[in-house]
C-alpha cells in the first residue's frame, strides 16, 4: 500500500461547522485531491471530489471528511460531551511543512522557553524531567504522561506562573490531543487538540480546537491566545529541513526529552503511516 | 567549487547571524562576541531547524527551536532540556570553510575557502541585492549610464567565477570593483568596493548610481530573461 493509500483511510477536518452559512460553498484540497464543499439548508455539509459524493461527519465543531469507502472510525474525545466546557474552534492556519511535523511539534515541550518565551516557558526553567510514553493497546494510541513543566502563562485564564501537568494522546497520525492543568479548576484538565488537514506531503492546514473551563475570557481572547501561540510555532515549522518528517533514525539526533517524538515516529512506521514522512537517512 | 563572496564583513557584527546560499548549499554564518566567524550547514542536527534563525550568546550559537548551544568549532556543549548532560561529540552541524579578506566574507562549501586577490587600496562600500541574473545587472550598468547621459566604461574582468569586475563612471568614480554572488537563478547580490581615497560625497554618488542601476535591471527583467 502506498503512503497516500494508507492516509486515505482516515477522517480529516475541512471546515468549522459554524463558519459556513446555508448555501455557502468552498473549495479546499485534501491529500492532493480538490474538494468542493457546500453547506446545505438543513445544516449539513455536502462534500465531493471529482463529482463523487464523500462521507461527512460533524465532530468537535468541525466537519470531517474521508476519501475512503471503508475508513477507520473517527477517534474519540470523551470531554467533548462535557457540556460545561467552553468549546473553541480556533480557525485554520496554513503551514508549509509536512502534516506530521506539525503534529510532532505540538508534542514537544522542550521548545517552550525558546519559541513561546515568557508564555509557555521561560529560562532558566528549561529542564525536561523524566516522563512516560506508552502505546495504548486498546485504542492503539501514543500516550505520553507525567509531564510537568514550569509555565509563566499556561493559559489565557492563568494568573502568574504555575507548574503545568501535561498528558498527550496521538489517536491518529495527523491528530494530537493535549490534556493540561486547568488554571481555574483543580479537579479537571483543559483539552487542546490539533487537527491537521494534509493538503499534500509538504503542506497542511492546521485546525486547533479547545475544550476549556474558563468562565471569564471572551471567545475572541481565547482564540487570539491560541493563534498567537501557533503562529510562533509556524516560524519553526516552515524552517525545518527537510520539510518531510524523517521517520528513520540517523538524520536527526533525539534526546530523552524527545521520547514522545521518538515513539510517535516508531508508531507511524509500524502502521505504515508514511504520508509526509521521509524514509532512510 | 570556487569560494564565493557572500557578504560584507562590516554587515555581520559580533553576535549577529545571517543566512547565505551557494547553489544548493543553505548556510548559517555567524560571528561570536569576540569576533570569530563561522559558516555551517543551516540545519540543527537535533530537529533540522535552520540555524540562521538562532541567537548568539558569547562564543556560542544557540538554535532558535530548543536552544541547543554550539561553540565556534561547531560542537554542541549545552542542551537546555538536560542541563547536566555532556552532549556527545557527534552533535555537530557540517562545518564549511570561511575566511575574510578585502572586507568580504568568502565561503567554500566543498574545499578550503580562498579570497580572490584584489588591490589593497579598496574599502567595502555596500551590498545590493538584484532580483535578476548577473547578465541583466551588467547590461543595466551601461544602459543606466546612457539613460542619464553619463559615460560608462566597463573595465577589467578580474574573475569569471565568481564574477568580479572593475567599472569606471568618470563623472563619479573610477576603479569601482563589483563582486557578484549569484544566490539563485534570479537573485544576485553585488558587493561594491571603492578606492580608499574616494570622498564621502562620491561614495554616496556611487551608491545612488547603483540603486539606479538596480531599478533599471529589475524593470528590464522580462526583456532579458
Amino acid at each position: 500500500m502506498s503512503a497516500r493509500e494508507h492516509a486515505l483511510k482516515y477522517w480529516y477536518p475541512v471546515a468549522m461547522v459554524n463558519e459556513l452559512a446555508s448555501g455557502q460553498t468552498r473549495e479546499t484540497v485534501l491529500l492532493e485531491t480538490p474538494l468542493q464543499l457546500e453547506a446545505t439548508a438543513d445544516g449539513n455539509l455536502n462534500a465531493s471530489a471529482h463529482k463523487q459524493s464523500l462521507s461527512v461527519q460533524n465532530a468537535f465543531d468541525h466537519w470531517w471528511v474521508t476519501l475512503s469507502d471503508n475508513p477507520y472510525p473517527l477517534f474519540k474525545v470523551p470531554e467533548a460531551a462535557e457540556t460545561d466546557r467552553r468549546f473553541v474552534p480556533c480557525g485554520v492556519v496554513r503551514v508549509l511543512c509536512s502534516p506530521l511535523r506539525a503534529v510532532e511539534n505540538f508534542l514537544d515541550i522542550a521548545h517552550f522557553p525558546f519559541v513561546h518565551t515568557d508564555v509557555l516557558g521561560a529560562e532558566p526553567h528549561t529542564e525536561v524531567y523524566k516522563y512516560d510514553v506508552k502505546i495504548d493497546d486498546t485504542h492503539d494510541e501514543v500516550i505520553a504522561s507525567n509531564i510537568r513543566f514550569y509555565q509563566p502563562q499556561a493559559a489565557k485564564s492563568a494568573e502568574g506562573g504555575i507548574e503545568t501537568q501535561y498528558i498527550y494522546r496521538v489517536p491518529a497520525p495527523m491528530v494530537a490531543v493535549l490534556y493540561k492543568t486547568c488554571p481555574q479548576r483543580e479537579d479537571a484538565m483543559d483539552v487542546i487538540a490539533l487537527f491537521v488537514q494534509p493538503v499534500d506531503e509538504e503542506t497542511c492546514d492546521v485546525w486547533p480546537w479547545m475544550a476549556l473551563y474558563d468562565d471569564t475570557s471572551s471567545m475572541a481572547d481565547l482564540i487570539q491566545f491560541q493563534q498567537f501561540i501557533f503562529l510562533q510555532d509556524r516560524t519553526i515549522l516552515e524552517n525545518q529541513l527537510p520539510r518531510k518528517l524523517p521517520i528513520d533514525p540517523g538524520l536527526e539526533i533525539p534526546t530523552r526529552a524527545d521520547l514522545t517524538s521518538v515513539s510517535y515516529r516508531r508508531w507511524l512506521k509500524k502502521r505504515g503511516a508514511y504520508y509526509g514522512a521521509l524514509e532512510g537517512r | 567549487m570556487t569560494s564565493h563572496p557572500v557578504g560584507l564583513s562590516g554587515n555581520l557584527a559580533p553576535r549577529q547571524v545571517m543566512r547565505a546560499t551557494i547553489n544548493q548549499f543553505d548556510i548559517a554564518v555567524w560571528r561570536s562576541e569576540s569576533g570569530i566567524i563561522s559558516a555551517w550547514d543551516n540545519r540543527c542536527p537535533h530537529r533540522g531547524m535552520r540555524l540562521s534563525h538562532g541567537f548568539v550568546r558569547g562564543e556560542s550559537l544557540a538554535c532558535a527551536y530548543h536552544g541547543w548551544h554550539y561553540n565556534c568549532e561547531g560542537f554542541c556543549h549545552y542542551i537546555p532540556a538536560h542541563p547536566e548532560l555532556t552532549p556527545p561529540k557527534t552533535v555537530r552541524p557540517v562545518i564549511y570553510s570561511v575566511i575574510e579578506r578585502h572586507g568580504l566574507i568568502w565561503i567554500n562549501p566543498t574545499a578550503e575557502a580562498r579570497a580572490h586577490e584584489l588591490p589593497d587600496n579598496l574599502i567595502p562600500l555596500r551590498t545590493l541585492t538584484f532580483e535578476c541574473d548577473e547578465n541583466t545587472a551588467l547590461h543595466a550598468m551601461s544602459s543606466t549610464a546612457q539613460h542619464a547621459g553619463e559615460s560608462f566604461e566597463p573595465g577589467d574582468t578580474l574573475s569569471e567565477s565568481p564574477r568580479i569586475i572593475t567599472v569606471n563612471t568618470p563623472a563619479i568614480a573610477n576603479g569601482i570593483i563589483i563582486a557578484f554572488h549569484q544566490c539563485a537563478p534570479h537573485n544576485v547580490i553585488a558587493h561594491v568596493l571603492v578606492q580608499n581615497t574616494l570622498s564621502s560625497a562620491a561614495q554616496i554618488d556611487v551608491s545612488r548610481w547603483l540603486e539606479s542601476v538596480r531599478r533599471h535591471a529589475e524593470a528590464n527583467v522580462s526583456e532579458y530573461l
